[in-house]
């Protein structure tokens, strides 16, 4: 997938017309360059000088999925280490450089991937290059046990705070780790307290080395200055840095599940009985998976919605009922989230669910349902331009996954040739109950009060 | 009430099983730590600051009072409105129905005399465009705001002002409404955050409406349709409210377009509706919510403060982004990256019209509970004792003035800084010298700030966690005022 240009850089330029599916409405589309260094490192740069503001974003092909049994969360806790400090950036210098400077910044992880990105005046291009370039380069060296020890227990704190001391924190692990099979997807991004606690520098540093490489990285920058003389800087500060040999790939190996999987969860933290369901999907960027999120888009997207207006508002089962298409690179889940009223059981709320899935695969779906889906897909595409850092993290997020970085300019095109006999037909094909696994949280009275 | 969903994790905020009984022995606090941060100087920074031109808005009123801000930006085809509506807020909710103009706010969205709540969710969600209205329990104001692709303002004009002036207020969408409201105030009292604030806007404002963080379940059901009509015919006036429109339009069409959608809008004629400061707070307290099988503790610290208008407000804003204001704030480089006792430890300045409050706020495992506490009286104390090193006072300077000018990426947050400006009155230059006015604090300006407001006499210790771990730790910060999960106080 990685397509090394031998010998010098090599620019492409893309222009991709959207005048089609604009309409009314024209928005200026996403114009960028896509060129990869000699070391792998694919670089994209898209110029934009209505505010003197660029962000940088470097996705790493790597997340959660490429952990290894006992060392869930790994992926994430790296993530933490790269804002310790590398060699000519001290622990924590990260954090007071880009915001000491007006700055935003941050790095995420996810099943599929580790992205980081900064946001900076126009004039501090180098200091961002510097310090994405430094860690790239150096980061394996200045990594000390105390500084991982403390990541270890601030990401475990982020544990407590975001599952442990939280009502349905269990809930997500549970359903995970029951509908998947095969491992990358079936621990949780966070990761086990146990497994974080056994976390090592020898750990940091190999993982360093297999995933932190030019050639395992996609930079995008968009903003306010010259293509040419950003890729030159570019070239400057990440040219040097060696490609290493690729990582090993991530196999996964889901089986068609054959029977409808429950099981069901106390939780003294909750208040209200939830139930969740997830059925197996396709992997993004299908034609099946965008005709799933358009169904998502009619259970789920707005007031107007069906969950809302006939489970919540008419039937009033459920206080809130959510459904979504997870976006996965790999097999994912079409999950269907509800709560209950209090005074209606979980049968009843779980039956008005089934209902509204029976009516999309016999009923009738109106076509403003379905342009609800398409106008929505425009409308965000719209609003995302406004933002550099959001352009630039989808840039390298969609070169990433799917080597088309293109699609920034084209996915509302793609969501709008789904028809509503496509929605109906995998609703047909997906949401049936041998296909999916259900947890049932329900609230239990805390431990006995006693005294203090 | 929120279903999470959110699966990326983040590296700052965003996004062994310890179950230890004793307190981990807390080490005198250290305060002032500024161990978890590493400066090497190597990286090449430019020392320029960016000079920002704002641009500037057209500003009228129409005859029925209502102020109209107009801020022309046409690089995207958006449109988005921003209005508040003074007088509407849940402060002047009658004191024996608290909650009526956040309920009624919310009502107004579920129909009009001519459409259903579907009907608008329908047509607007169409369109990929919103129209909400709010109001919250302690605010001043209610506000409305909508947004769309500009294709499509004719219509959200139209539905923002059918909303805004027709509501129906149907016993159907009122039923609804309260059975609800009644699920998510039962829902709530899972999340240890809103315990927190419950508790902690209590001890900071007593009974003044700041102290509102929820409508309890009997103003729910006392809340009937004529209750409403009242309400919304009495506070949803246009004397003193505003509305800001931002975005692809010019200020001509804008005019024409607002006095389509609220020139009918009848002026009340009463007097500029009064806002009244909470009673000085009182003496330092510590409160704990005890949440049993809580495996953190959420602290809640700190104080009234200032208003929007206070003369201090500048220093007040630079004091608060030393001590807790993001990652570099000396309270997340001590309990973070320091300590690692914490995923993040703030500090916050809530300002209104009235004395609002100053606030740092950290989840921190159960074990280190005392010790966070002490570090975190320790970091406050840290700026009153002594002058903060000048480096120290110019980095956060700068980092003010670059992220002001950063912000202006957003037209959005412009035009809420213009709407600030004429809710409290600033004058008409106010943001052009914002820069000037946050270079000019001194470390003096800020030692006195701190010793003025911060004063240790008046600092509230409210933790939310496991009592049978942490209630030895807290009684050692003063006499312990517990409550349990339900609000209810606790004999002990």
């Amino acid at each position: 997938m990685r397509r090394v240009a031998p010998g010098a850089v090599v620019a492409v330029v893309m222009a991709i017309c959207l005048a089609a599916t604009l309409g009314a409405a024209v928005a200026p589309k996403v114009q960028f360059t896509d060129t990869t260094l000699k070391n792998g490192l694919r670089v994209i740069i898209s110029e934009d000088h209505t505010a003197p503001v660029f962000s940088i974003a470097i996705t790493y092909n790597v997340g959660s999925r490429n952990e290894r049994a006992g060392r869930t969360g790994f992926a994430h806790l790296f993530e933490h280490m790269m804002f310790k400090g590398s060699e000519n950036v001290g622990s924590g210098e990260h954090f007071a450089l880009i915001f000491g400077n007006g700055g935003n910044m941050n790095g995420t992880t996810n099943k599929d991937r580790t992205n980081y990105f900064d946001q900076l005046p126009a004039n501090q291009l180098d200091l961002a290059l510097f310090l994405e370039s430094d860690r790239m380069q150096t980061l394996g060296s200045a990594i000390t046990p105390e500084n991982l020890q403390n990541q270890i227990t601030t990401v475990q704190e982020e544990r407590r705070q975001g599952v442990d001391n939280q009502p349905y924190g269990k809930t997500f692990e549970t359903i995970d780790d029951l509908a998947y099979a095969s491992f990358p997807y079936k621990h949780s991004v966070i990761g086990s307290m146990t497994d974080l606690s056994a976390a090592t520098v020898d750990d940091v540093k190999a993982f360093f080395k297999t995933y932190y490489a030019p050639n395992n990285a996609v930079l995008a920058i968009v903003g306010d200055f010259k293509t040419q003389d950003c890729l030159a800087r570019i070239q400057k500060f990440f040219g040097s840095i060696p490609a290493q040999a690729p990582p090993p790939p991530v196999v996964i190996d889901e089986p068609v599940q054959k029977a409808e999987k429950r099981q069901s969860l106390d939780d003294s933290l909750a208040r209200m009985a939830r139930i969740d369901m997830a059925y197996h999907i396709p992997q993004a960027m299908t034609a099946d998976h965008d005709a799933l999120t358009v169904l998502a888009s009619v259970l789920s997207s707005g007031r107007s919605s069906r969950l809302n207006e006939s489970v919540v508002r008419q039937q009033q089962v459920a206080m809130q009922a959510v459904a979504m298409a997870e976006e996965n690179r790999g097999p994912g889940l079409f999950r269907v989230i509800a709560m209950a009223t209090p005074g209606k059981t979980i049968a009843e709320l779980e039956k008005a669910l089934d209902g509204e899935i029976e009516k999309i695969k016999s009923g009738t779906i109106e076509s403003w349902e379905i342009d609800k889906a398409r106008t929505s897909a425009r409308a965000s595409y719209i609003r995302g331009l406004s933002s550099t850092l959001q352009r630039a993290v989808m840039l390298s997020q969609y070169a990433t996954f799917y080597n088309n970085p293109g699609l920034i300019n084209t996915r509302p095109e793609q969501l709008a040739k789904v028809t509503i006999a496509d929605v109906q037909r995998v609703a047909k094909q997906y949401l049936i109950p041998e296909n999916r696994t259900v947890v049932v949280t329900s609230p239990r009275p805390a431990a006995p009060k006693g005294g203090l | 009430m929120r279903i999470r969903t959110a699966l990326a994790l983040t590296a700052i905020v965003g996004l062994t099983v310890a179950s230890l009984h004793a307190q981990a022995p807390a080490p005198a606090a250290q305060g002032q730590s500024l161990k978890g941060v590493v400066l090497k100087g190597k990286a090449p920074v430019s020392k320029d600051i960016l000079k920002v031109t704002l641009p500037k808005p057209q500003e009228f009123d129409l005859p029925n009072g209502l102020h109209v801000i107009v801020l022309e930006d046409h690089r995207l085809p958006l449109v988005t409105l921003q209005m508040s509506i003074t007088g509407a807020g849940g402060y002047y909710d009658p004191a024996d129905h608290i909650g009526l103009a956040s309920f009624t706010a919310s009502l107004m969205r579920e129909g009009t005399t001519t459409k259903t709540s579907a009907q608008i969710s329908q047509q607007l969600e169409t369109i990929a465009a919103s129209v909400t209205v709010s109001a919250g329990l302690s605010s001043q104001s209610g506000g409305l705001s909508a947004s769309c692709l500009t294709e499509n303002l004719d219509t959200v004009m139209a539905i923002a002002s059918d909303v805004l002036l027709n509501p129906a207020f149907s016993e159907e969408e009122i039923a609804r409404y309260k059975t609800r409201t009644k699920a998510s105030l039962l829902q709530q009292r899972s999340s240890p955050g809103f315990l927190a604030s419950e508790r902690y806007s209590r001890v900071i404002y007593g009974d003044h409406p700041g102290g509102r963080s929820s409508p309890t379940a009997e103003s729910v059901d006392k809340t009937t349709r004529a209750s409403l009509v009242e309400f919304h015919k009495t506070h949803y006036l246009p004397d003193f409210a505003v509305v800001g429109i931002v975005g692809d339009i010019t200020p001509a069409e804008a005019r024409k377009k607002i006095e389509g959608a609220f020139g009918a809008w009848k002026k009340g004629g009463l007097a500029r509706p009064v806002v009244e400061d909470p009673a000085p707070i009182g003496p330092a307290g510590v409160y704990l919510v005890n949440r049993p099988g809580s495996v953190q503790s959420s602290l809640s610290i700190g104080t009234q403060a200032i208003s929007r208008t206070s003369p201090d407000y500048d220093v007040v804003r630079l004091l608060n982004e030393i001590i807790g204001g993001g990652p570099t704030g000396r309270l997340f480089l001590n309990l973070r990256e320091d300590k690692g006792w914490t995923y993040g430890a703030y500090s916050g300045l809530s300002t209104l019209r009235y004395r609002g409050d100053w606030t740092a706020t950290a989840e921190v495992r159960t074990d280190v509970t005392e010790g966070a506490i002490r570090e975190t009286l320790a970091e406050i104390a840290g700026t009153r004792d002594q002058p903060l090193p000048l480096s120290a006072v110019q980095d956060k300077q700068r980092l003010l003035v670059a992220s002001f000018a950063l912000s202006l990426e957003s037209p959005q947050g412009l035009l809420s800084n213009y709407v600030t400006s004429w809710l409290y009155r600033l004058p008409a230059d106010y943001w052009d010298k914002y820069p000037d006015r946050v270079m000019a604090v001194t470390p003096a300006a800020l030692q006195a700030a701190a010793k003025k407001y911060l004063d240790a006499s008046r600092l509230q210790i409210v933790v939310v966690g496991d009592g049978s771990k942490i209630t030895e730790a807290l009684k050692k910060f003063g006499p312990l005022q517990v409550y349990d999960t339900e609000g209810k106080k606790v004999s002990q």
